[in-house]
């Protein structure tokens, strides 16, 4: 396992990157600090103490109310960012991102990467971690310089003489690690886990594990959410078809590339043209082979917006995936000539059947080591196996 | 005379509705051709089936055509999303299974009815299906649309049938006319038969002669008084088609 770690400023921080070089303290009046930038952390303000005492170090500070529907957006922003580059990606409230580089072809490349897309999110350099795990690159990361990476090799070694303190155990555990005299993790990780169980209950067993370099806390591994839209406001209500079709092209391009990033495809198509009254009109479909692609996107959407008859000229155009899957499962057969008309195809083979029946077109069954059925299921009636072309007969 | 009132015909054509309107037969590209991997390749002129056209093959019952479309049917599964077979009555998948086709690519169209299959053909070569096996008579008023939908979309169409109608004929760009020399035996078994394809149009390339292609029969075949009705359209393996076919006369 190797992960690289990011660390940037907490993502309260990044909501404000006007506020950069500035002491900083993030958190509501009579609560506690959410928190604090490196500036205001220079003056002992920390993460976690009561805002008065933070006020009370660090007078000068500028105060930011939290906000936390824009951390969560932020960081559906940067793991979004990162999640083309490794396997499993997470991303933390504080500023943490780690990502998984075990079995990547190329992990600098990703590293490199990684690093340009979170100075482009967060607008700072992160520091970077290289590490058999997600604590000791954290800690490894915290320990480089802005824009530089440290690599770790052996986590126990690189752990062994840094503080106790940063193992993530609250104050009164950190006070009877001391009590015992275990100042470093050096120390900690030559206690049994066992014993130090019996001391700190579960959290103390943990905190061996840690030290040991065992990193017991896999990662939780981000996964994009399933909807996704897009969608454009006219400065003035837009009557002509082409320019509704030129709109709905470039939203269907937006659509496809974010698609594409998560490797995901449409199941579920839905278009609405919001009129000038704020009243809409929607049309919506399932589709019955993901669409991930500008060309499969605008089929459909271009296809409705040429036959919509409108009441009124539109003020706003939405075209919304609410159902999104994978898009890998229609590349099992990859490239058989004729794949672009497929769907025209089965498209004929239904109207075939709905013209003359269902017993006119037959997909061959299968059984399950790929050979035709037994011929039995050949002779008709109700052994017969049938349905619609383009069905899952097999 | 008469030819210089065609050459202004012609020109007049031209003129009015663009160069690209009225083109000579013989200024037109040839097909591109499906590259079938079977002895047939070198009968076209061109290294394969014609796409966008129609192929026959004729002869009498017995004779190895079918065999030889089955071969090139199992060998489009592998390579177009879509073969269809449209089938008048008679295909059986099995026959298909020595072939290795890719079934999933495989649809049967059943036609019991003329119309049907010329519906069907007209329809799925429009639509750019791959590969278009025909069993049965085509009606005269669906040639026309077949043609011109598989020259859209380069369908490879492929025709068996013992003595085509005059209409389908003409229709056909390839047509290959099969006979049945004599049948292989050895110790006492039917191990296959040798029959004659001989090339009876070509509208294509310039016409070739006739290849003899020797098809035998899956090894471990019964004795014919075993399976009498089985004999004639017995399938081989594509590998060993290859093998067998000789150099054209």
């Amino acid at each position: 396992m190797r992960v690289c770690c990011g660390l940037t400023a907490h993502l309260e921080l990044a909501r404000r990157p006007d506020l950069y070089g500035i002491p900083v303290i993030v958190g509501r009046w009579d609560e506690h600090v959410v928190a604090a930038s490196e500036e205001a952390q220079a003056s002992g303000v920390l993460p976690g103490m009561a805002l008065r005492q933070a006020e009370h170090l660090c007078p000068q500070a500028t105060f930011v109310l939290p906000d936390e529907e824009a951390v969560v957006r932020i960081r559906e922003l940067v793991s979004a960012a990162l999640y083309d580059l490794a396997p499993i990606v997470e991303v933390r409230d504080e500023g943490i991102a780690w990502l998984d580089l075990s079995g990547v072809m190329k992990p600098g490349e990703s590293i490199r990467a990684a690093r340009h897309r979170l100075l482009k999110a967060i607008g700072r350099e992160p520091r970077l971690g290289l590490a058999p795990g997600p604590f000791s690159a954290r800690i490894a990361a915290s320990r480089a310089r802005p824009g530089r990476l440290l690599r770790i090799a052996d986590a126990r070694e690189f752990l062994a003489p840094l503080p106790s303190r940063e193992l993530p155990l609250d104050a009164e555990q950190q006070e009877r690690l001391d009590l015992l005299g275990l100042r470093t993790l050096g120390a900690v990780a030559a206690m049994g886990p066992r014993e130090l169980e019996s001391q700190l209950g579960h959290e103390g067993r943990h905190a061996v594990l840690l030290a040991r370099g065992l990193e017991p806390d896999p990662l939780e591994a981000w996964r994009p959410p399933l909807f996704t839209s897009a969608h454009r406001q006219f400065g003035e209500p837009v009557g002509d078809r082409e320019a509704l079709l030129f709109v709905a092209r470039a939203l269907c391009g937006d659509l496809a590339d974010e698609l594409g990033l998560r490797g995901a495809g449409a199941k579920h198509v839905r278009v609405r043209l919001v009129f000038e009254s704020t009243e809409s009109d929607q049309r919506e479909t399932i589709v019955r082979h993901p669409l991930s692609s500008t060309a499969e996107l605008f089929g459909l959407v271009g296809s409705w917006i040429k036959e919509w008859k409108p009441r009124a000229p539109i003020a706003e155009l939405w075209i919304e995936l609410p159902v999104l899957e994978g898009a890998g499962r229609r590349q099992l057969r990859l490239w058989a000539g004729g794949d672009g008309s497929s769907d025209e195809v089965i498209a004929a083979m239904e109207r075939l059947q709905e013209r003359f029946g269902d017993d006119v077109v037959w997909k061959l069954p299968l059984s399950i080591h790929g050979e035709v059925a037994p011929p039995h299921s050949w002779g008709g009636g109700a052994q017969r196996r049938r349905g619609r072309a383009g069905g899952e007969l097999a | 005379m008469q030819a210089q009132k065609l050459e202004v015909a012609i020109d007049s054509i031209r003129v009015r509705f663009g160069s690209q309107a009225l083109t000579r037969a013989a200024e037109m590209p040839p097909p591109q051709p499906w590259l079938s991997e079977t002895a047939v390749d070198h009968l076209t002129g061109i290294g394969g089936l014609p796409r966008g056209r129609l192929a026959l093959f004729t002869g009498s019952g017995t004779s190895g055509k079918l065999t030889l479309a089955l071969a090139l049917l199992a060998g489009a599964t592998r390579e177009f999303a879509h073969a269809l077979v449209i089938d008048g009555g008679g295909f059986d998948p099995l026959a298909l299974t020595s072939f290795s086709p890719e079934l999933g690519a495989l649809t049967v169209v059943r036609a019991p009815a003329p119309e049907i299959a010329g519906e069907a053909a007209a329809t799925l070569a429009r639509a750019g299906a791959g590969f278009l096996l025909l069993t049965c008579e085509i009606p005269e008023h669906w040639l026309g649309p077949l043609e011109s939908g598989a020259n859209r979309s380069g369908t490879v169409i492929v025709g068996v049938i013992d003595t085509p109608s005059r209409a389908l004929a003409h229709a056909s760009s390839f047509s290959l006319g099969f006979s049945r020399r004599d049948w292989i035996w050895e110790r006492g078994l039917l191990v296959g038969l040798r029959t004659s394809a001989r090339c009876v149009k070509n509208r294509v390339a310039p016409p070739l002669g006739e290849t003899e292609l020797e098809i035998r029969y899956p090894l471990g075949t019964r004795p014919l008084t075993d399976y009498p009705q089985l004999v004639t359209e017995k399938p081989i393996h594509a590998g060993e088609l290859e093998s067998c076919a000789s150099a054209v006369v």
